[in-house]
């Protein structure tokens, strides 16, 4: 399963350019189409939103907490950077978390999944980088909220920008990000074995 | 045949056309010049309000480094050499670095910090924690995504990085609390890594986030050498 989550909505417009294009809107259409593709995968997704409401960053992340074996992909349109490029973005490293109880602490949720985070953000940028020129070519760490309290392999994808003159050049890019991020997600499925955390007792569970 | 009163009248209206027309772009320049005034007294107006960071008078200056971005608005940070009279005290210092990043660098376009935040407050707890304490302008006039916000943090943190030796780490507050994320994106209730090599050499303590770039790097090394 894939949990899809277009940033922002409802009074949190997020990112907005000069030309009237509002992140929250843009982030919709990305997902439909991310969507349609990666269920042409054979995927099953559901979105954070479907609409023009603005669910809490912890209620984005319990939708996917509450999946077993779910990745998660946050879609973002930037104000800045190179126009028709697209990064991903992970967690840099966390302490591993102490689970006294066999529970992982909300706020360190990703913790267990940095590395699954970053080999599924590489093979997406990978992805990315071969439909637009300018991209890097493996995926970027920073601390992005959303992603923090994600049981899941998580990346944020961001695209650059809302400041393009004419809306119909972020419209163009809407194939290439949905086509690359279904493909990236493919890829990383063949290896994907959810992790096992320690239980108090030495066992381990799922 | 034209009345003579025509004649005079089209004659009038044409030097009224041509007049206007060689007035016009003086007009502008004026307009512009005004707003630029405009702009540049409420930046100083702001600054009035905040009691500038004492500094070590007398003293000699010191070549300070600060963190802005490009034109190209990347992500990349360029390191500028300032020469300032720093102060010897590690939270007076980090206040004058900090005020001089925030006023801006020569061209506007290279900013990473709104040039309506202010820094309210910074302090330095016993174990190397660095607290600075920005106006709510930091979170609002920032644009907003993932890639402007860390190149804020980053060119704050690389600021302190390289010239308050003292502070490890930072946190970032604003107007006095602790905030979900900066303006959407990057979390702000951990801290920031700022002194201290990378995450393979010394792993990183509870709640701290790495953002620098050459701590990507180790990162990379460490998985490398994982895999192997």
């Amino acid at each position: 399963m894939v949990v899809l989550d277009p940033a922002h909505g409802g009074t949190d417009l997020g990112a907005r350019g000069t030309e009237g294009i509002r992140e929250s809107d843009v982030v919709l259409q990305f997902a439909a189409q991310v969507k349609k593709s990666l269920e042409f995968q054979g995927f099953q997704v559901i979105q954070t939103r479907d609409a023009n409401d603005n669910p809490s960053f912890d209620d984005r992340s319990a939708r996917v907490n509450a999946q077993r074996g779910a990745v998660f992909i946050t879609l973002h349109v930037a104000s800045t950077g190179l126009e028709g490029t697209a990064r991903v973005y992970v967690m840099p490293e966390i302490p591993p978390a102490e689970h006294p109880n066999g529970l992982i602490p909300w706020d360190k949720a990703q913790a267990p999944f940095v590395g699954l985070s970053k080999k599924l953000g590489d093979l997406v940028q990978a992805e990315l980088a071969k439909r637009f020129k300018g991209s890097p070519t493996t995926a970027q760490l920073a601390p992005v909220r959303q992603l923090r309290t994600t049981a899941a392999p998580a990346i944020a994808v961001e695209i650059s920008s809302v400041s393009v003159a004419d809306r119909a050049d972020l419209d163009r890019m809407v194939p290439g990000v949905a086509d690359a991020i279904a493909r990236g997600v493919s890829e990383f499925k063949l290896s994907y074995v959810v992790p096992t955390i320690a239980s108090p007792g030495g066992g381990t569970q799922p | 045949m034209t009345p003579r009163w025509v004649i005079w009248l089209g004659g009038i209206l044409l030097a009224a056309v041509i007049a206007a027309a060689l007035y016009f772009p003086s007009l502008r320049h004026q307009v512009d010049k005004v707003a630029q005034l405009t702009e540049k007294t409420a930046e100083q107006a702001r600054r009035e309000l905040i009691p500038p960071a004492p500094v070590r008078t007398g003293g000699p200056m010191v070549k300070a480094k600060l963190y802005w971005g490009t034109r190209a608005q990347d992500g990349t940070l360029r390191a500028v050499i300032v020469d300032l009279p720093l102060s010897d005290d590690p939270a007076l210092r980090a206040k004058q670095v900090l005020n001089t990043l925030l006023a801006g660098p020569v061209d506007p376009e290279a900013r990473t910090l709104p040039p309506d935040a202010a820094l309210l407050a910074f302090y330095i707890l016993p174990d190397g924690t660095g607290i600075a304490d920005f106006s709510e302008a930091l979170g609002t006039s920032i644009p907003s995504g993932i890639q402007s916000e860390q190149t804020a943090v980053e060119s704050i943190t690389r600021t302190l990085e390289a010239n308050v030796p003292q502070v490890q780490r930072l946190k970032i507050l604003i107007h006095g609390q602790e905030v979900d994320s900066l303006a959407g994106h990057l979390d702000l209730t951990q801290t920031f890594q700022v002194n201290g090599s990378g995450l393979a050499a010394q792993p990183a303590r509870s709640g701290t986030s790495i953002i620098t770039r050459p701590i990507q790097k180790a990162y990379e090394k460490m998985k490398a050498a994982t895999k192997r």
